[in-house]
């Protein structure tokens, strides 16, 4: 049991007006300390399911999720912290007051927390910005507020429900250089959603493919290559397009159903 | 400034254009400012109506009750409205279609059932308040963004920590401006029920001195009675800026 997350065999069933609808069939998968896993696969393929169960979010039907060994049942942030796709800020508190929530929330000193949020602003460059409200932040900015409050409780896993997938490109791109940049400072487990097969390459250690609804695992790929990852050599050109070829039958099957 | 200006315009405009209109009619039924001014000096003297004072207090004691009961109860049935999806489903229709009836009709019942004193106007002005608080209320949990409440739980918020950390926050706006309504309508109500029938407060008042066609005196008490409802709505209004700044 040295994996730090463990999902076995896991099956999740939507009720929906036109009938019961499988979002997961018989996933398993295991996470270690310090990976960077990236999730990939077609839309409505049960990712962020996937992820909603292994943040406490959401229940399996069948099979279970561990985490460290225990399985879980409800969020815990004392281990587990997550970034949701729309940045989820709460709108009458400043940046550094969101990132102070989950602080907020485990009961720490007024002080210790303001402390601890107001370090994190600087590599999440945003120090200019602690006193203003979401409304008056950049799409980018608003999201690395919302990893901030998720790094701010310093948890050994942190998951990623597409945290990108709203901005154009050039910020996602720089976004990820950052993120790359935070991983390998802190070394913490990610667990990251992506649509993205730029991101899916460029930032993580291992990449699962996920198949059309029902969603089940279709292929693991690891990438132990060093970073940063020059993306147009051609190892990576080569993985680029192995990658793709997985994804695109799944990707067609998915919009055929629509 | 210059919106100040232009309500000091069509305030003169008015005054002006109802003086001349008053003395070209009948002055006893359409009081000009020149005899209204002078009966609200009287009145302000304590000459034409030495109660004055309790009865402005006794009003406003009504009103303060009136609208703190609908506060609480608006608060709590809202919240029992919006939090539990049966008792919401079940209920929220209804408390709609009654806010929809004009509620005057069950003034009567009221002065049977709480007689003449101030009992039946708490009552009323209670009835008028509750409905536009408790479905601001309601209105405002709905409007709470789900996603929200998700982050909430994921970084460990309880239930109570989630009302209220997050819903209450979320909802200040439009719970705001429901309270603004409750206000002006528990007002309303209370100024209502006495000028309906009651032997005390400014309602009371204003239907005497209607009802002994001293009209000056009349209209001097309606300006003192409307004096208190634009100064609590201002207070009001207020409060609301200051939410409204918090929230969105």
């Amino acid at each position: 049991m040295s994996d730090l997350i463990a999902v076995e065999h896991v099956g999740k069933q939507y009720r929906t007006s036109s009938g019961p609808v499988e979002a997961l069939h018989d996933v398993s998968l295991a996470v270690g300390a310090g990976e960077f896993c990236t999730v990939i696969g077609p839309s409505g393929c049960g990712k962020s399911t996937l992820l909603g169960m292994l943040a406490g979010l959401v229940a399996a039907d069948s099979g279970r999720v561990l985490v460290d060994g225990r399985p879980v049942t409800a969020p815990d942030p004392r281990r587990v912290a997550t970034v949701f796709q729309d940045a989820g800020l709460f709108p009458w508190r400043t940046a550094l007051e969101n990132v102070e929530f989950g602080l907020e929330l485990q009961g720490v000193p007024r002080e210790r927390r303001r402390a601890v949020a107001t370090e994190l602003l600087g590599p999440l460059g945003l120090r200019e910005f602690a006193s203003k409200y979401p409304r008056e932040l950049s799409g980018g900015m608003r999201q690395r507020v919302a990893i901030g409050r998720a790094l701010a409780i310093d948890t050994q896993i942190v998951l990623m429900d597409e945290p990108f997938g709203a901005l154009d490109e050039q910020t996602r791109l720089l976004m990820g250089e950052w993120l790359l940049d935070i991983w390998r400072r802190t070394r913490k487990t990610v667990v990251f959603v992506t649509h993205s097969l730029h991101e899916a390459l460029a930032l993580s250690t291992r990449v699962v493919v996920m198949t059309a609804r029902p969603g089940r695992i279709k292929s693991v790929l690891e990438l132990p290559m060093p970073y940063p990852r020059t993306m147009e050599s051609p190892e990576m050109a080569g993985l680029r397009a192995r990658l793709w070829d997985e994804i695109r039958d799944e990707s067609r099957r998915a919009m055929g159903e629509r | 400034m210059r919106v100040l200006a232009l309500r000091a315009a069509i305030l003169t405009a008015f005054l002006l254009a109802w003086e001349g209109a008053a003395r070209a009619a009948n002055p006893l039924l359409y009081v000009p400012p020149s005899a209204a001014l002078p009966a609200l000096g009287r009145l302000l003297a304590l000459e034409s109506y030495p109660d004055l004072v309790p009865s402005l207090l006794l009003t406003l004691r009504e009103i303060v009750i009136a609208y703190g009961l609908a506060i609480a109860a608006g608060l709590g049935c809202g919240a029992a409205l919006g939090l539990n999806r049966v008792i919401g489903r079940a209920y929220a229709p209804i408390v709609g279609a009654l806010y929809a009836v004009p509620a005057v009709v069950w003034y009567p019942s009221l002065m049977l059932f709480f007689g003449l004193d101030a009992a039946s106007k708490i009552a009323f002005g209670f009835l008028l308040g509750f409905f536009p608080i408790t479905l601001a209320v309601l209105a405002g949990i709905r409007q709470v963004n789900p996603h929200m409440l998700a982050v909430a739980r994921a970084f460990g918020a309880r239930p109570l920590t989630i009302f209220v950390k997050v819903m209450v926050p979320a909802m200040m706006f439009t719970l705001v401006g429901g309270l603004r309504t409750g206000l002006a309508l528990s007002v309303i109500g209370v100024i209502v029920g006495e000028i309906l029938g009651s032997k005390s407060g400014m309602g009371s008042l204003i239907n005497h001195a209607y009802g002994l066609f001293r009209t000056a005196d009349y209209v001097a008490l309606v300006l003192v009675t409307l004096t208190l409802v634009v100064g609590s709505d201002a207070v009001a209004s207020l409060v609301e800026r200051r939410a409204q700044r918090w929230s969105e």
